[in-house]
């Protein structure tokens, strides 16, 4: 058993793998740091005061979380390019720009309407409140509502940001080469390997480990905003 | 001159009439009571005064100064109603401290951002402020405390003391007792006592009659958005004149 972790097979398959990984992570936060303030603005939009802004923005995002992540990512790669417009460069590179929009567009989504319900449920008093101590808006919202909202949302993000780790594999429908691709190639042929069948099967360590750690950390985050009800 | 005075207020929520024709004057250092029973229009009053609703007819003055009138739109810009509020206090039947911070820092977070922005004031001195403050409520030792950690009775206090760190020219109070227990209920007023003691100008909407006999030196009935009756605590509570005064204090008396 050991000499197998030893072997060059068990090596090479690794390293690649792992190079998999490190673009799955990058999937990963790039949506993140996209998506957290993207889906901010969107839950403002869903909020708003002005009718027409706020039918737009919740059509926005019915369509996005009404259809499959897949099908964004497709379409958001290919369509442009069909229509004459080569907004993404070739390659790698390409691929992953194309898939970080689809990312950031879909998660944003399904985090403002966490947002939206984090916000609503701030007691309105808290507001009321900042108001009649001559608080601006923005100052009631960054100094009181916004911890009280993360408070309130922290589980369901937690929820969202397992998901993301997972969903970061759909990447592979336009062959990006993230921990999916990379263990599948194995099976068709790569570095002189073909057929192996466990390399695809061993990515889910990847994962595990990465959504273990997801965890724990954001528990950890809970654990800390326990300091106050 | 009076330091308040209120003419001819009325508000709408849709086809409702909430308030209609409401005028009264307060002198600085008095406390002014308001009763009546619920729905008839106490809180709705308060908030108007703290431009958490906007009178749809009427007009606001502060020693001498008109600082809303329906009727001129000059006096409604949004970035001077900031400034406006800042004449009144206003103490929430739910206390509404921010859960986040301690109690300290409810008391001085306000006067902080304030500083902030015009300069003064620096953070410790606003912290020393807030603590006399807090000595002041009986709660000195609760500085540190986070909300949830105080009784409802604690809570209030800090609320109190929050209000009074802006140094308000009236002081107002929906119903401060209301959302206690029966037995957290004196240490709240008083409080609220030893602040009228002081000359602390009030407008206190409560339901503990009582309270409002011995503690304002004005007490305005209200009912269905009216002022039904005003005038000295004892003349209004003890010997009311109008029929529906009598029977809502008697409402009390009997309770």
């Amino acid at each position: 058993m050991f000499s197998f972790f030893a072997s060059t097979e068990f090596q090479t398959v690794l390293s690649a793998l792992n190079t998999g990984f490190v673009k799955t992570l990058q999937l990963f936060f790039v949506t993140l740091v996209g998506a957290v303030p993207l889906g901010l603005v969107i839950s403002f939009g869903s909020m708003s005061r002005i009718p027409p802004l706020r039918w737009l923005t919740k059509t926005v995002v019915w369509m996005v979380r009404g259809t499959p992540l897949v099908l964004q990512i497709i379409a958001l790669y290919y369509v442009p390019g069909l229509k004459g417009f080569h907004i993404w460069s070739g390659g790698e590179s390409g691929r992953f720009t194309a898939v970080a929009v689809a990312f950031v567009i879909n998660y944003a989504c399904y985090f403002s309407e966490i947002y939206r319900g984090g916000i609503q449920g701030v007691p309105v008093g808290q507001q009321e409140a900042g108001l009649v101590l001559g608080m601006t808006k923005r100052q009631i919202f960054f100094k009181i509502t916004l911890l009280q909202m993360i408070k309130r949302i922290v589980p369901p993000m937690s929820n969202e940001i397992i998901t993301l780790v997972k969903d970061t594999s759909l990447a592979r429908v336009v062959a990006l080469q993230e921990v999916i691709w990379m263990g599948e190639s194995f099976m068709k042929g790569n570095q002189g390997y073909a057929g192996l069948v466990w390399p695809l099967f061993f990515t889910a360590v990847y994962y595990l480990a990465f959504s273990g750690i997801a965890t724990i950390l954001l528990g950890k985050l809970e654990k800390k905003l326990e300091y106050f009800h | 001159m009076a330091i308040l005075e209120v003419q001819h207020i009325e508000k709408h929520f849709g086809d409702t009439q909430v308030l209609s024709d409401i005028s009264f004057s307060l002198e600085e250092g008095q406390a002014l009571s308001i009763i009546g029973s619920s729905g008839s229009g106490k809180t709705t009053l308060l908030r108007c005064l703290n431009f958490l609703e906007r009178p749809d007819h009427g007009a606001i003055s502060v020693k001498g100064n008109v600082i809303f009138d329906a009727s001129d739109p000059s006096t409604q810009a949004e970035k001077d109603i900031r400034q406006k509020r800042l004449h009144f206090g206003l103490v929430f039947q739910n206390f509404n401290l921010f859960p986040q911070y301690t109690a300290l820092q409810n008391v001085t977070l306000a006067r902080e951002l304030l500083a902030k922005e015009r300069g003064g004031e620096g953070k410790e001195d606003i912290a020393k402020a807030g603590r006399e403050l807090l000595d002041q409520m009986g709660l000195a030792d609760r500085a540190d405390h986070y909300p949830h950690q105080l009784s409802g009775g604690q809570q209030q206090r800090v609320a109190i003391a929050r209000a009074l760190a802006l140094q308000p020219d009236i002081l107002c109070f929906d119903e401060p007792t209301s959302a206690l227990d029966p037995e957290l209920t004196g240490e709240v007023l008083r409080v609220i006592r030893s602040l009228a003691e002081q000359k602390t100008t009030m407008i206190i909407v409560t339901h503990e009659m009582a309270f409002a006999r011995d503690v304002a030196d004005q007490v305005i009935f209200m009912d269905g958005g009216v002022i039904v009756e005003q005038g000295d605590p004892r003349e209004v509570i003890d010997h009311p004149k109008e029929e529906r005064t009598k029977q809502f204090l008697s409402r009390y008396a009997n309770g």
